[in-house]
């Protein structure tokens, strides 16, 4: 679907249209009407910010998972195939985890003071980064694709099991900074724990689903010029 | 510009989209780059040919 140029063209129109909602929708006290936000104190504007780092998150989980199962999937078949795809994911996952620490990093400047504070979603975040830019370096150092495959199937799998507990789980059970953490029952906690309005979640919705299938469209034009690069 | 954007809140989301589309399109310069790359090995062995 996402390779046909009217899928293109609509998820561009997607996207776009949740940028505009997340930028442009009023935040009011009391919200009367459809398109107006609510003023979440604690987060007063910066509330929107949930709209696009968080999507940044879920795709890097996305990524690394999809690794972890082409990871399972080479050993399985020892189709080189997979192994392609597995490095691929990993790549993308790990570009889109930058991007998840830089936004969030930017947001921490302005509701915590500075830009890193070892908070156990940030502790988390970067040990995910090392995770996987040690990842690419056992690619690097091993000769033989074949090897290199299996070793890094091994490896994406047992890292792939980490990314749930680093993204998910680990922020939640201990207390931090970041809304969610453990014992942050009030301010900023319900969003983090998505109970917002229902036009807040639809535009949430709408960007998490928008950014999983741009990288859907990443992953193919990478694969496409991986692919390329083996006949040459 | 800290104190500016600590009162216009709404900027500091403006940069944190900036932040993902800046951080994208680099992305997609650099698979442009190795497409390039692909495009001129396979145009310098036609030539050859």
């Amino acid at each position: 679907m996402i390779r046909s140029t009217t899928g293109k063209a609509l998820l561009s129109i997607w996207l776009t249209l949740v940028i505009v909602a997340g930028l442009a929708m009023p935040m009011v006290p009391v919200p009367r009407t459809w398109y107006e936000l609510p003023w979440i104190p604690g987060l007063e504007q910066k509330a929107r910010i949930i709209l696009f780092h968080v999507p940044m998150a879920w795709v890097t989980l996305v990524a690394f998972i999809s690794a972890m199962v082409y990871g399972i999937q080479f050993l399985k078949t020892k189709n080189l195939d997979y192994d392609l795809k597995s490095v691929n994911a990993a790549g993308l996952g790990t570009v889109f985890c930058i991007l998840a620490t830089v936004t969030g990093s930017i947001w921490a400047k302005f509701n915590w003071g500075s830009f890193w504070n070892w908070d156990p979603r940030e502790t988390s975040i970067f040990i995910l980064l090392l995770i996987y830019g040690a990842y690419f370096a056992l690619r690097s150092s091993i000769e033989g694709a074949e090897k290199r495959a299996a070793l890094s199937a091994a490896y994406s799998i047992i890292a792939g099991v980490t990314a749930p507990f680093f993204i998910f789980v680990m922020p939640r059970i201990m207390s931090g900074l970041h809304p969610g953490a453990k014992g942050d029952e009030g301010g900023a906690a319900p969003v983090a724990q998505l109970h917002m309005p229902p036009n807040m979640l639809v535009v949430f919705f709408a960007s998490l689903l928008g950014f999983t299938m741009l990288y859907v469209w990443l992953f193919s034009v990478r694969m496409r010029i991986s692919k390329l690069e083996e006949h040459h | 510009m800290y104190d500016f954007l600590a009162s216009n809140q709404l900027y500091i989301v403006m940069c944190i989209v900036l932040i993902n589309w800046f951080g994208l399109l680099a992305y997609l310069f650099r698979i442009d780059g190795r497409l390039r790359k692909l495009e001129q090995s396979t145009y310098a062995k036609d030539e050859k040919a």
